[in-house]
């Protein structure tokens, strides 16, 4: 909240005209007043509206300016009649009146353009670049006529203000990784597929597979959901991603050049090829940074590659993504697990590193006889490792494997036995959906909250796909002891909750149903409640600063850890979470690695600077109310294959949309590109 | 069905069918400037607003379904009012040169702005320097566009070259060229609503009002689309009655061209009517023993010539045809009909398509536009085996499949037995397959079968498609039969792709003979006596844009030609009328054809609003009763050492297309492969001569480092009139200018 001179922002009227500076009133907003450490802005003009913080602010120089950005944005302008004519006039007539040669028949025009633009313009970005401008030819009218009767410049026309604009959308704003989402849907519409994947690319270099498993927070803040249902914006990506790997076409990369930039003579080590790992890899070598990465395990991909499961992402897809980040010349070193001395070796040998390790320990369930002895008793992790290892490579459990989880078969064959888990993430899911297709006869998974939260922990269809597939819930649930013969795992007795609302209107808290606890015969437990760093590589004397979960901590913005030059991304830096925030994280981290290399210097670009503002005003309004499209165009559903067939294989289980879908349902996104604009 | 109403009147759409598509089809105007039903809406003119009752705001009529029960208002004064405020927006210093302007009086900015009733622009921008540019064929004149991205759309979504794209910024936006994927085809020319893209040739040569629209079909191949041809009257040529066509153009809305079609039609033959050449033909035909002709022939002057080989007892030759004609005969004998089933439409609606045999880019450029559509709008997954692989077409192939020259029946058994499900009819046939040893001789593994039907799952329309390879193939008999097999078995919709622009009327019409030694005349085929459209036979004849007429077509549909350019010299028919056989028009004889009994002058040629054809004047497809069996497989050609192929460059078919100005190739050169040429014991740069089939190439030979195996590829469309038999071919090349 800061103290505002005159504000319109999201119909907010604030207007200190006149005021002493102590008695300004606050906006509600959490604006950009201070732009960042070193300086504050003068103003911030966006799509609903404006906000002065300096009286001085010189109104129509600052109106003139937010038209001419229109002018200079790619990504949406000049593509439809009212945005490409409308938007010129708006910035030739703003700066006819700001140089002193306007007239007041301009100002009619003006508003006249600025009418039919918010009415019939493509893109939001048309439809709203009026909306500030009118307010200030509204609230400002005397000074506008000052210039217009006077024939004189504005008062600060011929002076350097800087102006920096960024523009974003609803969903670019939500999505961890700031994907340009209206650009990639557009591809799809316009059938250029290269440009679709092109866009992705500029921010999510695993589009493969973040078209098919990314839990899209964006979805949550289309703005299509205030009209009918948000635009099936995750899918979507997938269309311009396979049509790469469909074709054989090579690999698609962003920027104008589309491949590595010439090397810049610096070298930086990644640990860990995960997604943080492959997107830092990515955006340094596109910049002409050469990099090595370390992996500990014999395959490339991280988590993704051993734990998501084939049937959810197809390593055929995965792959590709991966191969894009080999095209830039990227070196992998697999098999080799980073020690403490290879760590203080990078720092001589390498100009910057990442840690970008992510979170491979299982954490426990916390029950009564928890061993990890107790044979039954078996981590996600290492659960899925050995799936996924054997699905995809064909990698066989060895002797002691099998002993270990007393298994036959030389795959994990699950076949006549009950397995349990416990958990309520993608991980659980995961672990549930397997353990089906490895021949279970009866998986449970047993989660503390209900299914509501289940759902919104993961997804709608992740949840329903696997009770169709015929995997036990049971809510308000927790194991409360192993019980086993010789150290072999025999049963559980499960605790019951219910939920009791807090009579002080609080949160409602879960309370143990006395007599209630069951005991089910079960061969395996595996907890998939979380995931914790494996850290023990790191130099004890470095002495990094760590978060109380025992993640590396960074201030969230640069990810440079307590040392110099020693970056951390991804989930051994946040904590378990999703592939869109690694990626996020990560290419944040590039951004500011390459600059570091460069100059020494730890800096945020304009550009991110902005992004961070926005992020923190929220650009998505649940308020908004959408006009100008048809209430109830239906959301496109992909076909997933047979619940019958997919149980007993690992074939990917949605087919993703066919182009007659894909097409419609890019013609329901909306574009709402927006700009925005602080003059500093 | 989804009813709804437009103005209160009550309406039913399609599932899926936009709010401006159905206007249309019930004959509701809404005002469009950048829509084309052949593309995905554009979306950037926003004319097309309208308003649905009980809803804030306008909505886009070209990219939003029909709801049940909505109201659709496409009228009202607030939608005149932003329609206008759109064209004042777009007259913004649209540069005031109408008068010399290419589309003037054909211009949609013309005619909205006085259909809008602005006769006057009361603001103005600043402007900025915008270049024009030249590109080939076409120019583009930034100044002139108005954004509509209807190119743009043709280019990426009809034609597949992906081309034109866009160049975003503001006011600054404009349109741009990758050239090196720019195939020519001038298909942006045709759509741009105005004088933005203009023909590089026919600009400045003639007002749009003056110019005479014929429709007729093109001559080039054997997709025969249909086609303006836009004349008038040459003042200036001492010709009687001369019309000279000045442009080409197709409908913009339903139709496509290529290059071939749009810019290659300066190949009228303007002579005048020599008496004595043309007793010297009729003295010819008198004593010829056989009469040679081309494929580049109507159905009535086909079936002249079976008249006059009834009459006159000569040996009517045309190997090319012959090969058709048995290919047709031998699928029917498995097919149950008489001709392949699928279209170019109907290619356009797959999802799954092989091609076999066929050379994809340069062959029938139509049906490689309907592969692209079906790429962008179905995301058919595409399969392409042939010995060659061609670079230029990857964007619309998901695997290219190489194969051995020669073994293209071998494929087709294979590709049999892995797509039919009951084979029981043929259980002989596939008792015998050795797929072992077709897949060792082929070079296609059955790794790459199992992949083909992997991706064959879940697809809903499937399309073969069989190219020329396969016709002149020395077992083309038995692969018509397999084809038929399979068309039959619903396996896929099969499409034979004819050599020639009217092979298939032509092999259903005509008796054809094998030559026998003695006095031969040619029509269009140069040799004792030739009578010839080339301007420098014995005796002239009219070019094909010069006759009315019909063709059978790749769809087996009839196409109609009308005169282009006037023509006064003699035709066939007045041989046939010398030698009796009376009628006093070529055309008379189109009710006569052994097909259909509908005459000349009653066959429509145009479109429906809703863009369904009219010409759909499709060839019943007999039933066939015979129940042939396939033959065996086994005898698998080998061919070693330095192979040559046939392929034509684009836009090239024919000797006539090798004279048009604006098509004309420059370099007709042998393209080989590095190992080519070190087994040919030749070097790029080098004269070299060879023999195919008995005609005699001599060309530059180039090396293309891209190229693998032990092939050359070359052009033969100068010489085309000559040739058949397989299109690959093992030869022995001298060097004779190293």
């Amino acid at each position: 909240m800061s103290k505002v001179y005159f504000s319109t922002w999201k119909d907010e009227q604030i207007n200190n005209i006149g005021k002493a500076e102590d008695s300004w009133d606050e906006s509600a907003y959490n604006l950009p007043a201070q732009y960042d450490e070193h300086s504050s802005s003068k103003a911030f003009i966006g799509w609903d509206g404006v906000a002065l913080f300096d009286k001085d602010i010189d109104v129509v120089k600052l109106a003139t300016e937010y038209a001419h950005q229109y002018q200079e944005y790619s990504e949406a302008c000049g593509r439809c009649a009212p945005g490409r004519w409308g938007g010129r006039i708006l910035y030739d007539l703003m700066d006819k009146i700001a140089r002193g040669e306007g007239t007041v028949a301009d100002m009619d025009h003006l508003k006249e353009v600025s009418r039919s633009m918010q009415l019939t313009s493509k893109c939001e970005i048309g439809k709203t670049v009026p909306n500030p401008l009118l307010d200030l030819m509204e609230h400002f009218e005397d000074t506008f006529l000052e210039c217009i009767n006077e024939q004189k410049a504005s008062k600060h026309y011929h002076e350097d203000v800087e102006y920096i604009a960024k523009i974003t959308a609803p969903c670019m704003d939500a999505c961890p990784a700031h994907v340009d989402i209206p650009a990639y849907i557009e591809g799809v519409r316009d059938q250029t597929f290269e440009d679709s994947l092109k866009a992705t690319r500029q921010t999510m270099p695993l589009a493969h597979t973040c078209g098919r498993v990314c839990p899209h927070p964006c979805e949550d803040e289309c703005s299509r959901v205030n009209l009918d249902s948000p635009i099936s914006i995750m899918e979507l990506k997938r269309i311009g991603a396979d049509y790469e790997s469909d074709h054989g076409i090579g690999f698609i990369h962003p920027g104008k050049r589309g491949k590595k930039a010439k090397s810049i003579g610096k070298k930086v080590a990644i640990v860990g090829s995960g997604p943080a790992g492959l997107t830092t890899a990515y955006y340094l070598a596109l910049d002409g940074v050469d990099v090595d990465v370390f992996e500990e395990l014999p395959v490339l991909g991280g988590e993704v590659t051993v734990g998501v499961p084939e049937y959810r992402m197809p390593w055929s897809k995965y792959s590709q993504d991966i191969e894009a980040v080999k095209d830039l010349g990227v070196n992998f070193h697999l098999n080799t697990k980073v020690s403490v001395d290879m760590m203080r070796k990078f720092e001589e040998d390498y100009d910057a590193t990442m840690i970008a390790s992510g979170t491979r320990i299982s954490k426990k369930v916390r029950c009564e006889n928890e061993r990890e002895e107790v044979q039954g008793y078996w981590g996600a992790i290492d659960f899925l490792d050995r799936v996924n290892l054997y699905e995809k490579f064909d990698i066989p459990l060895n002797q002691a494997q099998k002993k270990e989880y007393d298994i036959d078969a030389d795959f994990v064959d699950l076949t006549g036995k009950t397995v349990a888990c416990v958990g309520g993430g993608f991980t659980s899911m995961d672990v549930v959906r397997c353990s089906i297709r490895a021949g279970a006869t009866r998986v449970i998974m047993l989660y503390r909250r209900d299914e509501k939260t289940i759902i919104r922990n993961t997804t709608y269809e992740e949840y329903h796909e696997a009770v169709e597939e015929g995997v036990e819930f049971i809510f308000h649930s927790a194991v409360a002891e192993m019980k086993d013969e010789n150290d072999v795992l025999k049963s559980l007795i499960i605790d019951k909750f219910e939920l009791v609302p807090d009579p002080n209107g609080g949160r409602a808290q879960l309370v143990k149903i006395e007599g209630a606890s069951e005991e089910i015969a079960v061969d395996y437990l595996i907890p998939a409640v979380s995931q914790s760093a494996d850290l023990d590589f790191v130099p004890s004397e470095w002495e990094l600063d760590m978060t109380s979960w025992a993640t590396i901590k960074t201030n969230g913005v640069d990810y440079m850890t307590s040392r110099k030059g020693i970056f951390a991304s991804g989930d051994c830096e946040y904590g378990p979470m999703t592939i869109v925030n690694a990626v996020g994280q990560a290419k944040r981290g590039a951004s500011v690695m390459t600059r570091y290399l460069k100059t020494g210097e730890i800096t945020l670009s304009d550009d991110e600077i902005m992004e961070d503002h926005l992020r923190k005003m929220k650009v998505y309004d649940k308020n908004k109310k959408i006009t100008g499209w048809l209430q109830g165009v239906p959301r496109q559903q992909s076909e997933v294959l047979d619940v019958n067939i997919r149980k007993f294989n690992n074939d990917e289980v949605n087919f993703g949309f066919t182009q007659e879908q894909a097409i419609s349902e890019a013609e329901r996104c909306m574009r709402c590109y927006y700009i925005a604009m602080v003059a500093k | 069905m989804i009813n709804f109403k437009i103005n209160g009147i009550d309406y039913t759409a399609n599932e899926g069918e936009s709010i401006l598509d159905c206007a249309r089809r019930h004959n509701v105007y809404i005002p469009t400037m950048c829509y084309m039903p052949k593309t995905t809406a554009n979306a950037s003119c926003r004319m097309c607003s309208v308003e649905v009752e009980g809803q804030d705001g306008f909505i886009l009529s070209c990219n939003t379904p029909v709801l049940e029960g909505i109201n659709v208002i496409s009228d009202s004064e607030s939608l005149y009012t932003e329609r206008q405020n759109i064209m004042k927006l777009y007259n913004v210093n649209h540069p005031l040169q109408c008068g010399v302007c290419d589309k003037s009086g054909e211009c949609d900015l013309q005619n909205k702005t006085l259909d809008f009733g602005l006769d006057e622009q009361s603001f103005a921008v600043r402007d900025l320097k915008r270049k024009k540019k030249k590109w080939g064929v076409h120019t583009y004149d930034p100044a002139l566009c108005i954004m509509c991205e209807k190119c743009t759309a043709v280019c990426n979504q009809v034609i597949g070259a992906e081309a034109l794209y866009i160049k975003p910024g503001g006011y600054q936006s404009e349109i741009d060229i990758n050239m090196t994927r720019c195939i020519e085809c001038g298909e942006c020319i045709d759509v741009c609503p105005v004088g933005a893209m203009a023909s590089t040739e026919f600009k400045y040569t003639t007002n749009a009002w003056e110019l005479e629209k014929v429709p007729s079909s093109c001559s080039h191949c054997s997709s025969a689309c249909n086609l303006y041809y836009e004349s008038k009257f040459d003042g200036i040529s001492s010709y009687v009655n001369d019309t000279k066509i000045y442009r080409v153009t197709d409908d913009e809305h339903f139709g496509t061209l290529c290059g071939a079609g749009r810019f290659g039609f300066d190949y009228a033959n303007k002579a005048q009517k020599d008496e004595k050449s043309f007793e010297n033909a009729v003295e010819a035909f008198k004593k010829a023993k056989n009469v040679y002709f081309t494929s580049y022939i109507t159905n009535e002057e086909t079936y002249i010539l079976t008249k006059l080989q009834e009459k006159l007892g000569f040996n009517l030759v045309n190997n090319e045809a012959k090969e058709m004609q048995d290919f047709m005969e031998a699928f029917a004998s498995t097919a149950g009909e008489q001709f392949a089933n699928a279209t170019l439409d109907s290619v356009k609606k797959s999802d799954y398509i092989i091609s076999l045999g066929s050379s994809l880019a340069t062959d029938n450029p139509m049906v490689k536009f309907a592969i692209s559509k079906a790429v962008t709008h179905k995301k058919a997954y595409v399969t392409n085996i042939h010995p060659i692989e061609d670079e230029s077409i990857k964007n619309i192939l998901n695997e290219y499949v190489k194969c051995e020259v020669g073994s293209e029946e071998a494929i087709l058994a294979m590709l049999a037995e892995t797509f039919v499900e009951d084979k029981s009819s043929q259980k002989t046939f596939f008792d015998d397959l050795d797929i072992g040893y077709l897949s060792g001789e082929s070079n296609v593994n059955e790794s790459e079968l199992e992949n083909m039907k992997r991706f064959c799952a879940r697809k809903k329309r499937k399309t073969l498609i069989l190219g020329s390879d396969v016709i002149g193939h020395k077992n083309a008999k038995n692969i018509a039969k397999i084809a038929g097999y399979i068309q039959k078995s619903g396996a896929f919709e099969v499409m034979i792709v004819p050599s020639v622009t009217n092979s298939l009327g032509v092999s259903l019409i005509a008796k054809l003979d094998e030559a026998q030694d003695g006095y031969s005349v040619g029509y269009n085929v140069e040799t004792d006596f030739t009578l010839s459209a080339k301007g420098t036979a014995d005796l002239d004849m009219p070019a094909l844009n010069q006759q009315e007429g019909t063709f059978v077509n790749i769809d087996s549909c009839l196409s109609v030609l009308n005169v282009g350019s006037s023509y006064d010299g003699y035709v066939l028919n007045d041989i046939a009328c010398a030698f009796g056989i009376e009628t006093k028009n070529t055309v008379d004889y189109t009710s006569a054809l052994p097909f259909n009994n509908i005459s000349f002058d009653d066959l429509e040629d145009d479109f429906n609003e809703d863009g369904t054809t009219q010409r759909a004047f499709r060839l019943e497809s007999k039933t066939n009763t015979q129940n042939a069996n396939l033959d065996s497989v086994n005898d698998i050609a080998e061919y070693n050492g330095a192979v040559i192929y046939l392929k034509d460059s684009i836009d090239q078919f024919s000797e006539f297309t090798a004279d048009c100005k604006q098509i004309k190739e420059k370099k007709v050169e042998l393209v080989a492969s590095t190992s080519f040429a070190t087994a040919a014991k030749a070097k790029n740069g080098d004269i070299v001569r060879f023999e195919i089939g008995g005609v005699v190439f001599t060309r530059k030979l180039r090396v293309d480092k891209k190229m693998k195996g032990t092939i050359a590829q070359n052009p033969a469309f100068d010489q085309r009139s000559k040739l058949s038999g397989y299109r690959f071919a093992q030869i022995n090349l001298e060097v004779i200018d190293g």
